[in-house]
């Protein structure tokens, strides 16, 4: 017996070529070439632990961390999410068409985590959630006379609410909206109701914990663009703009409990998406059908199929990042496996970053062209709106070529390669005093960038999603 | 290196090329199979607004002229995503494309209205 599956179909008009097997072959070549050369000549004393912390002039920094120039920022974010809302509901029920599903998916989604890298946390002024928060709180304080008082923030729960709904927000994306049954994928409608629940779930848990509190360990916006920031050189130390050492900062990140999983579901959901429609595909449309011929709808068969799917790539990436672990584990001079655990987790944090890159690039290339033409002219997709004069604007696929988007895909994969490896031996000549022992402790890192990176080169060229 | 080292680094190392010649392999299977260039015109043929046979796959090189035929039982608007061409169909009608691939990548033609897809048009550099 076999179904009719509904294909996925929101955004993109246009999908990647898959990269070619030539190309395939050289980036593994180089990516294991790159690691033997890694083995050998390498660094014996921690380089990126310190952050060798400078800070930026005084009056820039007062500037930009100024109370006007928050509130403008916090009023901007606010503008933005309560805008998407509002055409999410009230908009075009075409996706390509209504402003929300490209400003909250492609916009903010992806743009954040880039520039988050390039410029630090930008995402933390814009925060609209926060700057509700704080307005609100600073009005209590006001009237009360005191600072409203929170529940204690249960330690050990740590960054895991925060990783659980960044699998939320993807599986949105890609699974419940690849599967209205016709071929239309996430509807704006939806999102535009997930973000309005996202919101006063978010308002609810700053009130219970603390608006800082939550940003850290729950909000998952904050937390996720906030990892990305950490690879950069610019941060804020007490109130001060500065400049450290690029890459230094995320060496501890990791330290709040649940971080890997966080890290972790960034790659596992970027795979996902990437191997819905190629490398999964055969296995997802076989479970589908089983699925659909115990008596499930087909929507639901293709949602329940997906979801198995997308939570198999969170174990598997899962798995390889403890094997790698325990690997460690076993060198003689190793710290105790918790320790491992999470002072290792930050290495991943390039490799998610390259997969966003690889997965990602073409996509919001392209559909930012579209944000910045018709959508921001036609926010709501009447064919009536042309608020900019923009409204018959379109996206010029020509833009960039096949060759172009394989470089960066495999060029992105190879430096976050690097970086990943870069970062795990260095954290390794931290840990092992022995410096010998240390390098040892590396093959089993090795071994999981390994694993990574020529998964995404596998993906990349069965094709993307 | 000692030995135990030596042996996790050649697992890798096998690893690599194995996944590596399977995808090699596998490409080259798959670049003899897909050839629609000959010349001939491709008829998808649309029946209770769906196309029979599935979605259509049709590969050409970058330069090459796109044709194909819309037989369709149904009235509709068909939409070339990406190179942003549409033509109506009427209900036991039929519509052609002849088009020069100008944009690589892959690409979805849709019954617009019914947001059923049709076609995917793979264009290779």
């Amino acid at each position: 017996m076999s179904f009719f599956l509904p294909v996925a179909h929101a955004l993109v008009a246009r999908k990647d070529l898959p990269i070619p097997a030539w190309l395939f072959a050289w980036g593994a070549s180089i990516v294991l070439i790159i690691s033997f050369f890694a083995l050998s000549a390498a660094w014996r004393k921690p380089r990126f632990e310190g952050e060798r912390w400078r800070p930026l002039g005084k009056d820039l920094s007062a500037t930009l961390l100024s109370t006007p120039v928050q509130v403008l920022c916090g009023a901007i974010g606010v503008f933005f999410l309560g805008f998407s809302i509002y055409a999410g509901l009230k908009g075009t029920e075409a996706p390509d068409r209504n402003f929300a599903l490209t400003f909250l998916f492609v916009t903010a989604w992806l743009g954040f985590p880039l520039f988050s890298v390039i410029f630090g946390d930008v995402f933390r002024p814009f925060n609209p959630w926060r700057a509700v928060a704080r307005v609100v709180g600073g009005a209590f304080t006001l009237i009360a006379g005191q600072p409203p008082a929170h529940l204690k923030y249960p330690q050990r729960l740590g960054r895991w609410p925060a990783a659980i709904t960044l699998l939320a927000v993807v599986w949105l994306e890609v699974v419940y909206g690849a599967s209205g049954g016709v071929a239309v994928g996430l509807s704006p409608h939806a999102a535009g109701m997930a973000a309005l629940i996202y919101t006063l779930y978010t308002l609810v848990m700053m009130t219970l914990f603390g608006v800082e509190r939550w940003c850290q360990t729950g909000e998952v916006f904050s937390v996720y663009f906030g990892m990305f920031s950490q690879l950069g050189a610019f941060g804020v130390q007490d109130g001060r703009l500065g400049r450290r050492l690029p890459l230094s900062a995320s060496t501890h990140w990791a330290t709040v409990p649940g971080s890997a999983a966080v890290v972790i579901a960034s790659i596992a959901s970027t795979s996902f998406d990437g191997a819905q429609d190629g490398a999964f595909k055969d296995a997802i449309v076989k479970t589908f059908e089983w699925l659909a011929e115990t008596g499930l709808s087909l929507t639901t068969s293709l949602r329940l199929a997906d979801t198995i799917f997308m939570a198999l790539c969170f174990l598997g990436v899962g798995l390889v990042y403890l094997i790698g672990v325990r690997g460690m584990a076993t060198v003689r001079g190793a710290p105790p496996i918790e320790k491992l655990r999470t002072g290792f987790a930050h290495t991943l944090i390039p490799i998610a970053f390259a997969y966003l890159v690889a997965h990602y690039f073409s996509l919001f290339v392209f559909q930012e062209q579209a944000q910045f033409t018709y959508l921001l002219s036609d926010p709501l997709g009447t064919a009536t709106t042309d608020l900019f004069g923009t409204a018959s604007g379109g996206i010029n696929f020509k833009l960039l070529s096949a060759n172009a988007i394989w470089y960066v895909q495999v060029g992105a994969l190879v430096i976050g390669h690097v970086v990943g490896l870069t970062l795990a031996h260095d954290r390794a000549t931290a840990y092992w005093g022995d410096y010998k022992q240390a390098a040892r402790s590396q093959y089993w890192m090795l071994a999981v960038m390994v694993a990574f990176t020529c998964f995404g080169l596998y993906l990349l060229s069965v094709g993307n999603g | 290196m000692n030995s135990n080292t030596t042996r996790v680094v050649a697992g890798i190392a096998v690893i690599v090329v194995a996944v590596v010649l399977l995808v090699v392999l596998k490409k080259d299977d798959s670049s003899k199979t897909t050839s629609n260039t000959g010349g001939k015109v491709t008829t998808i043929v649309i029946k209770h607004g769906k196309p029979v046979g599935g979605i259509a796959d049709l590969t050409y090189n970058k330069g090459e002229q796109v044709r194909f035929k819309v037989d369709s039982d149904v009235s509709d608007e068909v939409h070339m995503h990406g190179y942003d061409i549409m033509k109506d169909v009427k209900a036991g009608g039929s519509v052609s494309f002849d088009f020069p691939a100008t944009i690589e990548g892959v690409f979805e033609a849709e019954l617009e209205g019914r947001k059923e897809q049709i076609l995917e048009l793979t264009v290779n550099p």
